[in-house]
């Protein structure tokens, strides 16, 4: 690892199997509250990594610390390969880091159109943040190119209807597809993915859930996900290695197979009482 | 040395006492009430009205005034808009207060009558019992503001510790939310702050009336000056609040026995020390960082969970955007086309002194696109845009006046000098909450007005400076098409930066700054570039007013003046170019009309007017008509799709309403998410 700052990364050609995202010794506390205690993980390119624990196990506030919301006290957050740790959100993002939140942060006066829009010129055009301020062109149609990939990911994932809706009239669920829209117009390398499945049903669920594995599968940049989510399930199906938390530290590592049976996992799910009467059980969603 | 303590001591009394009931109110609501000053004085003027002017006595007049009117205006009060604010945003709240402020002054002119009164009695019987206390005389109404300050600390801090009511009063303050659901009645407990707070309200005005004199104007100012004692207090403790304005009047008082008696200078350091008490204090809590939005925070979790997402931001409310992108090239820029035709014939339709003031409505109106950058496009309370407006007009005419330079080059210098301030205050700003932003900027705007407008350069004897208008265009006529024609580029300039890539950024700056973050967007930036720009604009604005007027008067760009611009800004809309056009000709018109045509007790109707318009943004967000005009352009839109034979491919199959009818959990019901701190 390197201590390069992201503002000024070279384009090196990363190796393939480098991890994208890597946090070591991630510690954050909240006055005399520890909420993460020395916790890592690692998100290999091309992959669906699950990170899961019951409430206040600290998922949201290690999401918090990847994306550059919150400093830590102690540990280091690399991306691709490069300390990011005193990077700020936008510069992160700026390198291929994106992200949603457990309750939508979407922009109420805009459609979902242009949410998708927005987040396609800030990757790729930047400049427009503040030339077009001034500058006549902007009222022209916008590129084929632009037109192409923002239809592309509002008929991924199923927008198109209410593409020119503003988003302030959307129920939950369409408006986690929204801002799932949002972070895969940057072209991130990979996503942050606060409980993107809460607030939807089941048909909605298994739709994402299969975006999901077709973004994974088909992006040539091997874009991955980092996923935290309630529904275990679903997480070890969709997921090819899992974190689990609980009471901000790292219990748990491994294959879905591998957290499966593991028995802290279980005894931070049912309680230790529980976990031992039940070893063998489906205390964990198999 | 003791007696200018002691006088001091009197002054830091009002303070204190103000303070006390600013901090209820902010404890238990939420709320700075910005119209403590106008509560004050509508008491004070009624105390007054009843024993002046309807000779009641002293003890009656005093009950009915302070224990009775006060409590009941603040419960009328509390009806009739603070319960509609409790978990509003703090930009609605300012705004909301800000046109109470803008509103009573001129009711209670038009109750009480517009009577200049420079001396008004106080709660002691005249003539005025004057006590020797070691050397020093001392008056019974000095005597009896003491009493006062004592009265409140002992018995407020003892309430609010010991009693039950305390206990509730505290538990509302931690969260409304778990109060109401333990059993108790939220409403009732803030009924009785708000009672309280009024009465305070009222129990200072009466007590400053003899110094101040009955003068809206002053009251405000005095009440102003006890937001440093709130902000001192980090708006919760009533301890330190009340010590702070005592020591603040102490210090007042010393400051004028040290400076030389005779000269200007020493009246404007000593109208401004309050105001430099206040820069103090911010600043002291800004390098403390104490002020990132944590005084905009109120309640539990729970309160802030049921608290929908933006429903109550100021400017660009959810229910209010429509699917623009159906209304058409008619739908979506016939109406302003139609308003600026309209404008273009009014110089023409009028004559005389009616064709000078369309000059000025127009001049306004490019003001007021300041305001719909910064407040609308940027989302931030700026109470300064008035000062940049200033800045720019007393720059223009300088140069123009005493450096001959072609007055449209000032006009536009004079913007480019108000450009860094907006830019500077827009950088040291970006870090606090909403409603720091407006007190700093309040305190920008008082301190330049103190100190830099009441210049002699600047007020040339109270003549202000005359401003030539351009060879071109020296009649009225012709310079109200100069205004109409600058006011047209600026809104074009406007219009281009909202629908622009810009403007999406801005917009998503000011819903979601973790939001815009996490996307790549630089918060920061965004907020200067559009701090900035306001100031520019203001700045030009001011410099086409003054020509417009012929005359630079520093008095025309007072602080609290901007404060009725705003309102009358929001009663129109504040995100759009046309209010900014509308407002400025109401503003200019209204009370003109009112006094050509109209019974003169007329005169105070636009003002109250514009209060109301400040204070329905509670209800519309978006300002009154523009929410109005919006509700028209969709049922337009929803007549016309009934009339289509089908949606087509990429149309929405249902408005904006209709998705939130069908969807299982509409957005507005989506709890709002609390920044994590970084």
């Amino acid at each position: 690892m390197t201590g390069v700052d992201v503002e000024s990364r070279s384009p090196a050609i990363p190796n393939p199997a480098d991890p994208v995202l890597t946090a070591t010794g991630i510690t954050v506390r909240f006055g005399g509250l520890t909420a993460l205690s020395d916790v890592g993980l690692e998100v290999p390119p091309g992959t669906i990594v699950g990170l899961v624990g019951p409430n206040g196990a600290g998922k949201s506030t290690l999401f918090a610390v990847l994306s550059g919301l919150l400093r830590p006290a102690a540990g280091r957050v690399f991306l691709h390969g490069d300390d990011v740790t005193s990077a700020s959100a936008q510069a992160r993002a700026r390198n291929g880091l994106a992200r949603t939140f457990q309750q939508p942060e979407l922009f109420m006066g805009l459609t979902v159109r242009e949410h998708v829009v927005l987040a396609h010129r800030v990757r790729f055009s930047r400049q427009r943040l503040w030339r077009d301020m001034v500058d006549p062109r902007s009222i022209l149609p916008p590129s084929k190119e632009e037109n192409d990939r923002v239809d592309g990911l509002l008929e991924l994932l199923d927008l198109t209807h209410v593409a020119r809706a503003s988003v302030g009239a959307l129920p939950l669920g369409t408006s986690r597809l929204v801002e799932i829209a949002r972070a895969l117009a940057t072209r991130p390398d990979v996503v942050l993915l606060d409980e993107p499945l809460s607030g939807l049903d089941m048909r909605e669920s298994e739709n994402l859930a299969s975006v999901f594995q077709r973004v994974v599968a088909s992006d040539d940049r091997r874009v991955s996900l980092l996923m935290v989510e309630h529904d275990v399930a679903t997480v070890l199906s969709l997921s090819s290695r899992i974190f689990v938390l609980d009471f901000g530290e790292l219990i748990a590592s491994g294959t879905p197979a591998e957290i499966r049976s593991n028995a802290a996992v279980r005894a931070a799910y049912l309680g230790d009482e529980d976990s031992t009467s039940t070893a063998d059980s489906t205390a964990v969603p198999q | 040395m003791l007696q200018y303590v002691i006088a001091g001591l009197v002054l830091g009394g009002i303070y204190a006492i103000a303070s006390a009931g600013l901090v209820i109110t902010y404890v238990s609501s939420g709320i700075l009430n910005f119209s403590f000053g106008a509560l004050a004085y509508f008491v004070a003027r009624f105390y007054y009205y009843l024993h002046t002017q309807q000779n009641w006595g002293i003890p009656y007049a005093a009950i009915v005034a302070i224990l009775i009117a006060g409590p009941a205006l603040g419960v009328f009060l509390y009806f009739m808009l603070f319960r509609f604010l409790r978990l509003s945003s703090p930009l609605v709240k300012v705004v909301a207060t800000l046109g109470l402020l803008v509103a009573i002054p001129a009711l209670s002119t038009l109750i009480f009558g517009n009577e200049a009164i420079s001396s008004a009695p106080g709660l002691a019987p005249e003539p005025v019992r004057v006590f020797n206390f070691i050397g020093v005389a001392v008056t019974l109404d000095q005597v009896i503001v003491y009493a006062s300050v004592v009265a409140t600390v002992v018995l407020g801090s003892a309430i609010l510790r010991y009693t039950d009511v305390g206990l509730k009063v505290r538990a509302l303050v931690d969260s409304p939310a778990m109060t109401a659901l333990s059993g108790t009645s939220s409403s009732a407990v803030s009924i009785g702050v708000w009672a309280v707070s009024t009465f305070f309200a009222g129990l200072a005005g009466v007590l400053a009336a003899p110094i101040i004199g009955l003068d809206p104007n002053n009251f405000t100012l005095l009440i102003a000056a006890a937001f440093a004692a709130v902000i001192a207090a980090k708006f919760r403790s009533l301890p330190i609040a009340v010590t702070v304005g005592l020591a603040m009047g102490v210090v007042t008082s010393l400051i004028q026995r040290y400076l030389p008696s005779s000269s200007n200078w020493t009246t404007e350091v000593v109208d401004a020390v309050p105001f430099m008490f206040i820069a103090v204090f911010l600043i002291y809590n800004l390098l403390r960082r104490n002020m990132d939005g944590d005084a905009d925070r109120v309640g539990g979790a729970l309160d802030r969970a049921i608290t929908p997402q933006g429903a109550n931001r100021l400017a660009g409310s959810a229910e209010s955007a429509l699917d623009r992108g159906s209304l058409g090239l008619i739908g979506k820029f016939g109406g302003p086309a139609l308003l600026m035709i309209l404008a273009a014939f009014l110089p023409i339709l009028v004559q005389g002194f009616w064709v000078g003031l369309m000059a000025q409505a127009f001049a306004y109106g490019i003001i007021f696109l300041s305001f719909t950058l910064v407040t609308g496009e940027g989302g931030m309370i700026w109470l300064c845009q008035i000062t940049f407006a200033g800045v720019g007009a007393l720059t223009a005419s300088q140069l123009a006046t005493n450096h001959g330079w072609p007055i449209l080059a000032a006009i536009v210098v004079g913007g480019l000098v108000a450009l860094p301030m907006g830019l500077i205050i827009g950088f040291l700003t970006i870090r606090l909450g909403d409603l720091y932003v407006a007190l700093v900027t309040l305190t920008f705007g008082l301190l330049m007005e103190n100190l830099v407008f009441t210049q002699g350069i600047f007020t040339n004897l109270g003549l202000g400076v005359n401003v030539a208008r351009p060879s071109f265009a020296v009649t009225d006529h012709a310079f109200a098409y100069v205004c109409l024609i600058a006011f047209a580029i600026v809104a074009l300039f406007v219009l281009n930066l909202r629908r622009s890539t810009t403007g999406l950024a801005l917009n998503a700056v000011r819903w979601s700054p973790p939001g815009a973050r996490t996307l790549g967007i630089s918060v920061v930036q965004m907020k200067i570039i559009v701090a900035g720009l306001g100031a520019l604009v203001a700045g030009i604005g001011g410099g086409f007013l003054v020509v417009a007027q012929t005359s630079a008067q520093p008095a025309n760009f007072a602080t609290f003046l901007g404060v009725v611009w705003l309102a009358a800004l929001v009663t129109v809309g504040v995100r759009s170019n046309t209010a900014a056009l509308i407002g400025g000709l109401s503003f200019t018109m209204l009370p003109a009309l009112a006094l050509a045509y109209l019974p003169s007790w007329t005169g105070q109707l636009p003002a109250i007017l514009f209060g109301a318009g400040a204070i329905a943004v509670a209800r519309f967000p978006d300002g009154s008509l523009a929410q109005g005009g919006e509700a028209f352009r969709a049922r337009l839109l929803r007549v016309a799709n009934r009339r289509a034979p089908g949606p087509e491919s990429g149309t929405p199959l249902a408005g904006p309403g209709e998705l939130a009818l069908n969807g299982p959990m509409a957005a507005r019901s989506a709890p709002v998410v609390e920044e994590v701190p970084s």
